[in-house]
């Protein structure tokens, strides 16, 4: 963890998720599918910035949010995720023209999916963002790491 | 009707069918097998006779039953691992998301035609020749001939 002196004062007072306890049962893990074009660069760049994420996050790269499918998302919950969440580009700014919409529409697919089994529909969640964007992206993350810490660990037959 | 001798040629050369039926009974019966059908929607586009719809509404049962080795497969297999009770009914799904979703096939509109058959890339609509008035309340005569083999 860098000091808050040499991030030469960018980052007044880090926040030390990595240390704090998540919850009384464990650490959650979350899975984040982030877009290449912009949530990937948001995360580069608060990687550059040394601004501390929740470790619970394990973030894979893909080439547009509209790649990832119901199957990717459900397929991460019943292998040993709490929680998935996708980020992606802002509403009618997708590289791939309209690949965040359909993930959209997905994501909430699966939220219905999830419901439909009595499974918190919180679990998995959609954030957009634009590339330089790296508070939102760091917001996003805490949320997300806040959101699952406050569920139970999900349970798998 | 009877059949002229050109018409049982035809039906003889067809598995299947007894060449002494008559032109009531060249219809298909059109026999869906929901637990292999992936909502791809192209038995909807082909019919001739708006019998087959797709619906906005989705039974994620439907994803219990399909065969492992498939994509609705796998989804059921992960949901069923993390599923707290048995699904409770079927939802709306949105706009988007257009492979899951009931198809919905009306009996009484079917001309028996096969199209559909034919269309589905999962052998999941078969056809089979029936006799008429078997399909609910079909006038035998308004089916036009079945050239699915079975």
């Amino acid at each position: 963890m860098p000091s808050a002196a040499r991030t030469g004062g960018a980052v007044a007072e880090p926040e030390r998720f990595a240390t704090e306890p998540a919850a009384d049962d464990g650490e959650r893990t979350i899975i984040g599918f982030f877009c290449r074009e912009c949530a990937y660069a948001a995360a580069d760049a608060t990687g550059n910035a040394r601004v501390p994420l929740p470790t619970t996050v394990r973030s894979v790269l893909v080439p547009c949010t509209g790649r990832v499918g119901p199957l990717h998302v459900m397929s991460a919950l019943a292998e040993g995720a709490d929680g998935v969440f996708l980020a992606g580009c802002l509403e009618g700014q997708c590289h791939y023209r309209e690949g965040n919409l359909s993930a959209l529409d997905r994501i909430a697919f699966v939220q219905r999916l999830l419901e439909s089994v009595g499974v918190e529909r919180e679990r998995v969640q959609m954030f957009t963002m634009s590339a330089a964007d790296s508070p939102r992206f760091v917001a996003a993350t805490k949320r997300m790491h806040a959101t699952i810490s406050a569920l139970p660990r999900l349970e798998r037959r | 009707m009877p059949l002229t001798a050109r018409g049982r040629e035809i039906l003889g050369s067809l598995p299947g069918v007894a060449p002494t039926v008559t032109t009531d009974g060249i219809g298909c019966e059109i026999v869906r097998r929901e637990e292999l059908c992936i909502g791809c929607g192209r038995c909807v586009k082909v019919c001739p006779s708006a019998a087959i719809a797709e619906s906005s509404r989705f039974d994620p049962a439907q994803l219990y039953d399909a065969p492992a080795g498939t994509t609705r497969g796998a989804l059921g297999a992960a949901l069923r691992r993390i599923a707290r009770h048995e699904p409770d009914g079927s939802f709306e799904v949105p706009e988007r998301v257009r492979t899951f979703r009931t198809i919905e096939f009306d009996r009484t509109r079917c001309l028996g035609c096969g199209a559909c058959t034919r269309a589905c890339p999962t052998g999941a609509v078969t056809a089979r020749p029936v006799n008429a008035g078997e399909i609910g309340g079909f006038a035998g005569a308004d089916r036009v001939p079945c050239a699915v083999p079975a």
